[in-house]
């Protein structure tokens, strides 16, 4: 007896957004990375066309990044001093693009100015030929100031400008407009509110193809399940032909598993729990594939092991 | 115990008082009305007095600056005494009484062919054997025969409070009495007649009886006489218990405390006998000449009305006491009617659907109407929703809150003189153009306004899809205010308050949640029975403040459906009239509870649901543009 694979016949496509310009489009990468065009849920190959792979972003910092694990700052070693060094080691390591991410202050003191963030793009840029991705301090005023000079600084490239919020997209979303650039959008893990913010941007002008959304994720065992839950739905109704909801979507996997104290910890845990950075390289990766399985296009790692491993299950998943 | 004096200014009264009474507790002892819109919870600041002399125990809150605090400022509300102290009370905003000026109520036909016989309570004149040596007979026992004879009348019941002046009735009207009784009332059928009141003579000329409306907000009195089944006078006030709390849940708390059931029964109840009385004289009969009384109201209303504790109506898993009241003779709450009047409260269905609900389900006519889809919508404080073709029914209550009636919203207010009741916005300059009410200087906006403030603003891009006000364009009206970014609706040189008023992030905020709640309302209910919003035949808007909705923006917020004009029906206010043909019909009545049995209750609690709604909802007019079609070629043909 042969048994008949039911297939989906759906009537949506996640949208194609590519970031980074190169020469001819009037940028500097080497090339462009291209993600979404989906017209089937992750990895059913049989039913319809997934023509990009998950890319994976390393994640470093315009900084010796003060807060994060010790087991991220040895694994990287001395480069995490020098922006361009780290670009080129995490370009090394297997990154597809590169998170800049800007920091809100200097040694934790004076403020990080509009001429320090222009330059620490500058010199990123010209380390590395893949595209970037460049977020903000995480408060408004600094945001706006700062990627807007970000903006101007890289105009024609491409970078993809975060992070958009419902109270704050505008400033954002008219560098974006006014330099070429793409911009993620970030709600808090509802799909009305993240079609709300689609809406608000395109209202702008910005064309879809060049938004991609962050619906915020969790790490595992802090609401991993939440987030899964949203961007799964959020990609059946990009499939069933609901627009605003069709495009491709960004997780900052690292940033989450790498604030929980299974991987911040290192002493004073149940011995069960085991060996420290294995368990620390295990919550990113497991946090990471477990949020490709529910239709993340943009994964922003941290760690090189586990951006190694994440990389053999895409390729796996990809039938490669 | 320690106690200490506390004197009251300008009205100069000193009560003195045990050490820890609140300085509200101390003005009510002292006979001085302090305002406390939230109840007493230290929410709203309305209650701030000034402490002249000597010093008092306050409890932080936010509602009082370091400066407020400085100058003596203190919460009556919050504020213990702790030592002798003398407390300024300020002028506060007084309750309007009127509620909104240059509007004369609406004669009310007959909703239906009225015959006297349809209704439970009866006239009657009878002349009994004069009493002698030879028949001495009592005076109760030759009623009862007279009644038996005449009109076959047996078992006859009859109350002490009758009895007591039988007697002199039967003398003064020198034998001849006219006997008021109610036969066959819905909760005793075939039960014995009961005596509701005698008076000498014979006086037939009228049959007066009461249908009530307790809102949250306003109380009506509709005066009828049963004899055609008019109604000859209308009286409407703001209910009394607004200064102890602008919504029901604010007053179950204020109910739950101290004494606190008892003063908002009394103020209920004060309201109400000024209102029968303001009818009676209207007609020049003496209140004490009404024999029945039907009253609907939220189900909190009417515990709070039959002094019954609300309390477990605001806790899990939120239930009444009772939903359907028995009758009760006037004399037990002291309404101030006929004492032996029967008062028959409507029957609610859940602690926010009640007896107003039903009543309004019954006057809509939505029954009658042919097979088509119904929403009826009560919008208040709470938003009551029905939805059905009355083969079957079912309803929920959403929590507006109290913004479209003005709370919550800096520059709200209740629409009477002075309210800003419409608004446009230039799409080109920005600049506001409105309307007021009375035509004065403007104090404030109300909610017919803020809809269409909302619209406006929406339509014009001074603020986008999400509510978030538009720092960046070329125009002095929209600014970083106290409270973030606000628009200049009028100027203060234009106002009566001499301050600018204005529309805040804040409040835009609010009345967001409120319009998403009631549509998000509509959107369960619609889904919970397998159909969209957008089947719906006819919507009917009961609700005083339905009256005064422009629809055409309504819609362009997303509050009401997007359906045709001429699909909207305003009611006014249903609940009343719904009391009145439970007055009128017997019929009418056993609908009413007939309506409560067949409606099925959706909480929306324990709907999961309604969180995914109401965040669809919290757009303009909705994330879902395809729910608004006329929206939707608007803003696209716009684009």
């Amino acid at each position: 007896m042969t048994v008949e694979i039911p297939v989906e016949k759906w009537s949506g496509k996640v949208i194609e957004v590519a970031l980074g310009a190169t020469a001819e489009e009037g940028g500097t990468r080497t090339h462009a990375v291209t993600v979404g065009g989906q017209t089937t849920l992750p990895f059913l190959h049989f039913e319809g066309a997934i023509p990009y792979p998950p890319r994976i972003a390393i994640e470093i910092s315009d900084q010796r990044p003060g807060d994060w694990s010790p087991l991220l700052l040895e694994a990287w070693g001395d480069v995490v001093k020098d922006p361009a060094a780290w670009a080129k080691a995490a370009e090394e390591a297997g990154a597809e693009l590169i998170l800049l991410q800007l920091s809100l202050t200097k040694d934790g003191d004076t403020p990080v100015t509009v001429a320090d963030a222009q330059a620490v793009t500058r010199q990123v840029l010209d380390a590395t030929g893949l595209p970037l991705i460049v977020f903000g301090p995480g408060q408004v005023d600094a945001d706006n100031e700062l990627l807007v000079a970000v903006a101007e600084e890289a105009s024609g490239e491409r970078l993809l400008l975060g992070i958009c919020e419902e109270k704050n997209y505008r400033t954002i979303v008219a560098a974006a407009l006014a330099h070429n650039h793409l911009v993620t959008a970030r709600t808090a893990m509802d799909v009305n509110l993240a079609k709300q913010l689609n809406i608000l941007i395109s209202d702008m002008g910005l064309p879809l193809n060049r938004i991609v959304m962050d619906p915020t994720s969790a790490a595992l065992g802090y609401g991993m399940e939440y987030g899964y839950s949203v961007m799964e739905r959020l990609r059946i109704a990009a499939l069933q032909g609901d627009k605003m909801t069709q495009l491709p979507m960004l997780v900052t996997v690292g940033y989450e598993a790498w604030r929980q104290k299974e991987s911040k910890v290192g002493v004073g845990v149940p011995e069960a729990w085991g060996e420290w950075e294995e368990r620390a390289i295990l919550w990113e990766t497991l946090t990471t594939t477990t949020l490709i399985e529910s239709g993340a296009d943009i994964v922003i790692m941290r760690h090189p092991e586990a951006v190694r491993r994440a990389r053999v299950f895409i390729d796996r998943l990809m039938g490669k | 115990m320690t106690t200490y004096k506390v004197r009251f200014l300008p009205q100069d009264v000193t009560v003195e008082v045990p050490e820890g009474t609140l300085l509200g507790e101390a003005a009510r002892l002292a006979g001085i009305d302090v305002q406390m819109p939230c109840g007493g919870q230290g929410r709203c600041g309305r209650c701030a007095v000034i402490v002249k002399e000597g010093n008092v125990h306050r409890r932080p809150t936010q509602r009082l600056s370091p400066d407020d605090v400085a100058i003596g400022l203190a919460l009556a509300c919050q504020a213990t005494v702790v030592e002798d102290v003398v407390v300024s009370i300020p002028p506060q905003e007084k309750i309007e009484r009127k509620i909104r000026e240059g509007k004369r109520a609406a004669r009310v036909e007959l909703p239906f062919p009225y015959d006297s016989h349809d209704q439970p309570l009866r006239k009657v004149a009878v002349t009994l054997d004069l009493p002698s040596l030879h028949d001495q007979t009592d005076d109760w026992s030759r009623l009862q025969r007279e009644l038996a004879r005449r009109y076959a009348m047996r078992d006859v019941e009859v109350s002490l409070t009758v009895l007591r002046k039988l007697g002199r009735v039967l003398r003064d009207g020198e034998w001849t009495v006219t006997v008021v009784l109610e036969t066959d009332a819905w909760d005793r059928p075939n039960g014995p007649p009961r005596i509701i009141d005698v008076l000498p003579g014979e006086r037939l000329e009228n049959l007066w009886a009461a249908a009530i409306d307790i809102g949250t907000t306003s109380n009506v009195v509709w005066l009828v006489d049963l004899l055609g089944g008019r109604v000859m006078a209308q009286a409407v006030d703001y209910n009394g218990q607004i200064a102890r709390g602008e919504d029901v849940i604010s007053r179950i708390i204020y109910a739950s405390k101290g004494d606190g059931l008892q003063d908002l029964q009394r103020l209920v109840i004060e309201t109400l006998n000024r209102l029968l009385q303001q009818a009676a004289d209207e007609r020049n009969i003496p209140p004490e000449e009404i024999y029945k009384v039907v009253v609907a109201g939220n189900s909190t209303m009417l515990h709070l009305f039959a002094a019954i504790s609300p309390e477990p109506i605001r806790l899990m898993p939120f239930i009444t006491t009772v939903n359907q009241l028995p009758t009760f003779p006037a004399r037990e709450i002291g309404l101030r009617v006929c004492p032996e009047a029967t008062v028959d409260c409507l029957p609610g269905i859940a602690s926010y659907v009640g007896a107003d609900i039903t009543a309004g389900v019954i006057s809509s006519g939505m029954c009658n109407m042919a097979q088509e889809l119904i929403l009826f919508v009560d919008i208040g404080t709470n938003g009551e929703i029905v939805l059905g073709d009355c083969s079957w029914l079912i309803s929920c209550a959403c929590s507006a809150g109290p913004a479209f009636e003005g709370a919550g919203v800096v520059h709200g207010m209740r629409a009477t003189a002075g309210a800003i009741e419409e608004v446009w916005v230039n799409a080109e300059t920005y600049e506001a153009t409105y309307r007021v009410i009375g035509g004065e200087k403007p104090r404030g906006i109300c909610g017919s306004g803020l809809i269409g403030l909302l619209a406006d603003m929406f339509i014009t891009g001074v603020m986008d899809k999400s509510g978030n006000i538009n720092l960046n364009l070329p125009t002095k009206r929209v600014r970083q205010g106290e409270h973030g970014p606000e628009y200049v609706v009028a100027w203060a040189d234009e106002s009566a308050t001499g301050e600018d008023i204005v529309i805040t992030g804040v409040d835009v905020d609010n009345l967001m949640r409120a319009k998403a709640a009631v549509y998000a309302g509509f959107s369960v209910l619609a889904r919970s029975v397998g159909l969209t919003i957008n089947d719906v035949g006819q919507v009917l808007i009961g609700g005083a403040f339905g009256q005064y909705i422009n629809v055409e923006k309504a819609i362009q917020i997303g509050m009401l459906p997007d359906r045709p004009y001429d699909r909207f029906q305003f009611l006014g206010n249903t609940s009343v009239r719904g009391a009145y043909m439970a007055l009128l019909a017997r019929e009418m009545r056993h609908r009413v509870t007939e309506v409560g049995q067949m409606m099925t209750y959706l909480e929306l609690s324990a709907d999961n649901t309604f969180f995914d709604e109401f965040n669809a909802a919290m757009f303009l007019p909705h994330t879902d543009l395809d729910q608004f079609p006329s929206m939707k070629e608007f803003l696209e043909g716009a684009g």
